[in-house]
């Protein structure tokens, strides 16, 4: 990196009163993404040799993988994302942010209230549903924490006096709403005050849709526009799709929730909507398709992203979107749900999602924001090119032989499999401590003198 | 896209039409459900659970027995989960109207667990089944719930036996107003 670009990093640089809380959220998910990354190792070598660490009764494989899909997905996602959107918003805006305490008190909120519900669910405190096996006294410590950590800074910022709301906007604002309303519904009527039968489960997927492609998958959208036109230096293609994109996106999402429940105990009529509200989804993924891969695809687009760190990580990000999310649609239809449901295919397009698109659009937007949050570049390169290759390699080859191998497992009579996937496992983790050494060196390091060795 | 509030009120829209049209229309279908006999006079089902069922449902979720297994049987058009010998039929909506907190799971490492009950054929097989899998399964051993008396007998907690009454509650295996067993 030459001095000008140096001086304009700096320049670029914002000062918008987030960078406090900026550094905190990442600092939380780097360490989140370690935890969540080792008890992805046990998990996997549990479903490998079942008699690994069996004594105890902490570490039953039940027990860990909980504790392991909540920390990634509450832990590294949820955190990176409030780093991610509030960095975002603030660039966007050019407001300056005078209540960062209030988002530093949702960080420590937010990661306290977490630390104690992982360390219930070790004891044994869980319940039954996917995402909401923390104990339920802490889902107010969370919801609140959310309101300080995401929703407030995202309205202060929108509520500027002046200015207009960029797209990227409008998917941060939806996701920051979306997460507390889905979530303090959703505990009322499933856990605290708990509705009859299986109206439990049909609200719980309306939940998990919710969270999955309103919360998660909206805060990668928003990063993936911002960093595809800043990066790129273009107009995002066809800009004008992008309202039809994110009104559809959000009218349908909610509606897929029985799509997830197909040949469930649940009316007929119920699992049809879903099914069709999934086949709706096709248009918002074409807007965002056109959007991303459109503003890429001329003047040599796609090299230039290729050599860029940032957009590297986009590029298979945006490109696991699409492929995950016809999937999706594909697969929702009743005779190939049929075949694939609860079975490891469903967990590998799910890894798809949330390690092919989202985390590899947020390694990206990292990639982005921490030089200009601290003002230093990226220690080392050679760590950067092991965690995209890791990262690519384990992470997408995980999600891909999963899905290989889980769909010719949901055709045959067997009830009792796994699939070792251990190899890719390790894999990612490797990726995920190089680009832990080095955004720690970045974050906690004092600063050093400028020379080119920023990018991969 | 310039109007915030705008903004807002459209996706809280999105949320209530969701919400409205799938959960409060299934309140309004399912809410309402009750107990069937299974036969004309007969009992009503499904049964209530027995004290220590109750006390086993804890033990599986502390577990996180529901990572692995499933509590729904799918019909035959969909799955081949009769055919797995996982239930006699499909469950069905009022099956679980007594269940607190509903344990359907959404993964299989092993098999489901809807009709468990009525496939166990005694509680020293389901015991020994927790204690030592058959080779090849998935599934750990769960010696943790087991002691080894005085005479060097290995006898289960009070926590196995509240797991195993919970298991063999688990049955399907009568007739539903919504699905009938095959004669």
């Amino acid at each position: 990196m030459s001095q000008d670009n140096y001086r304009q990093l700096h320049s670029s640089k914002s000062d918008t009163g987030s960078s406090l809380p900026v550094r905190l959220f990442f600092a939380s998910a780097l360490g989140w993404l370690i935890i969540s990354s080792v008890l992805g190792l046990i998990v996997s070598l549990k479903l490998q040799q079942p008699s690994f660490m069996s004594g105890c009764e902490w570490f039953t494989y039940g027990r860990l993988e909980i504790l392991q899909r909540n920390a990634f997905t509450y832990g590294w996602i949820a955190n990176a994302i409030f780093g991610v959107n509030l960095w975002i918003m603030s660039a966007l805006a050019r407001f300056q942010f005078k209540d960062t305490w209030l988002a530093v008190l949702g960080w420590l909120g937010w990661n306290l209230a977490l630390t104690f519900g992982l360390g219930a669910i070790l004891l044994g405190h869980i319940n039954g549903y996917a995402l909401l096996e923390m104990p339920k006294e802490v889902a107010p410590a969370l919801f609140i924490s959310f309101l300080f950590a995401a929703l407030w800074p995202a309205v202060a910022f929108v509520r500027r006096p002046t200015g207009h709301v960029f797209v990227s906007q409008w998917y941060i604002i939806g996701a920051s709403f979306v997460f507390p309303v889905a979530f303090a519904i959703t505990q009322l009527f499933v856990i605290w005050y708990p509705a009859s039968g299986v109206l439990q489960a049909l609200i719980h997927s309306w939940f998990i849709q919710n969270i999955q492609l309103l919360w998660i998958g909206s805060s990668a959208i928003a990063a993936s526009y911002y960093l595809l036109s800043k990066e790129s230096g273009r107009m995002i293609s066809a800009y004008y799709l992008s309202t039809v994109g994110f009104w559809t996106y959000f009218l349908f999402a909610g509606w897929t929730a029985p799509a997830t429940l197909l040949g469930g105990p649940i009316p007929v009529w119920i699992q049809s909507t879903g099914v069709t509200a999934m086949l709706m989804m096709l248009l918002p993924v074409i807007v965002l398709g056109i959007n991303f891969f459109g503003t890429l695809s001329y003047n040599r687009g796609f090299s230039g992203a290729w050599n860029n760190t940032t957009l590297r990580f986009v590029l298979v990000g945006i490109a696991s979107f699409l492929l995950s999310s016809v999937l999706n649609i594909i697969f929702s239809t009743r005779s190939l749900n049929a075949i694939v449901r609860f079975t490891d295919f469903t967990v590998g397009l799910q890894q798809f999602v949330n390690y092919g698109f989202v985390s590899m659009v947020i390694f990206g937007a990292a990639y982005y924001i921490l030089p200009r949050v601290t003002g230093k570049f990226w220690p080392s390169a050679k760590l950067v090119h092991l965690h995209f290759w890791s990262s690519t390699i384990g992470g997408l080859g995980l999600a891909l032989y999963l899905i290989i191998c889980g769909y010719p497992a949901g055709q045959t009579a067997l009830v009792s499999y796994y699939i070792p996937v251990i190899g890719f496992v390790l894999l990612q983790c490797v990726g995920h401590v190089a680009f832990a050494i080095n955004s720690l060196v970045m974050l906690f390091a004092s600063p050093r003198t400028p020379h080119d060795n920023t990018h991969a | 896209m310039k109007d915030f509030n705008l903004i807002l009120a459209g996706i809280f829209f999105t949320l209530v039409a969701s919400f409205g049209g799938l959960l409060i229309s299934g309140e309004v279908q399912l809410g309402s459900l009750g107990r069937a006999p299974a036969e004309e006079g007969g009992p009503l089902y499904p049964l209530n659970e027995p004290g220590l069922a109750i006390q086993g449902r804890q033990v599986y979720l502390e577990l996180g027995c529901v990572t692995c297994h499933t509590q729904q049987v799918r019909p035959a058009g969909q799955g081949n989960d009769i055919a797995k010998g996982f239930g006699p039929r499909p469950s069905v909506a009022r099956d679980y109207i007594l269940q607190s907190q509903l344990l359907l799971g959404n993964h299989r490492n092993g098999p489901d667990l809807a009709n468990y009950g009525a496939r166990a054929k005694s509680d020293e097989e389901i015991h020994g089944h927790l204690r030592a899998p058959a080779a090849g399964s998935t599934m750990p051993a769960y010696n943790f719930l087991y002691v080894v008396d005085k005479n060097g007998k290995t006898q289960p907690t009070e926590r196995a036996q509240a797991l195993v009454a919970y298991l063999k509650s688990l049955r399907i295996d009568y007739n539903s107003p919504e699905a009938k067993l095959k004669q």
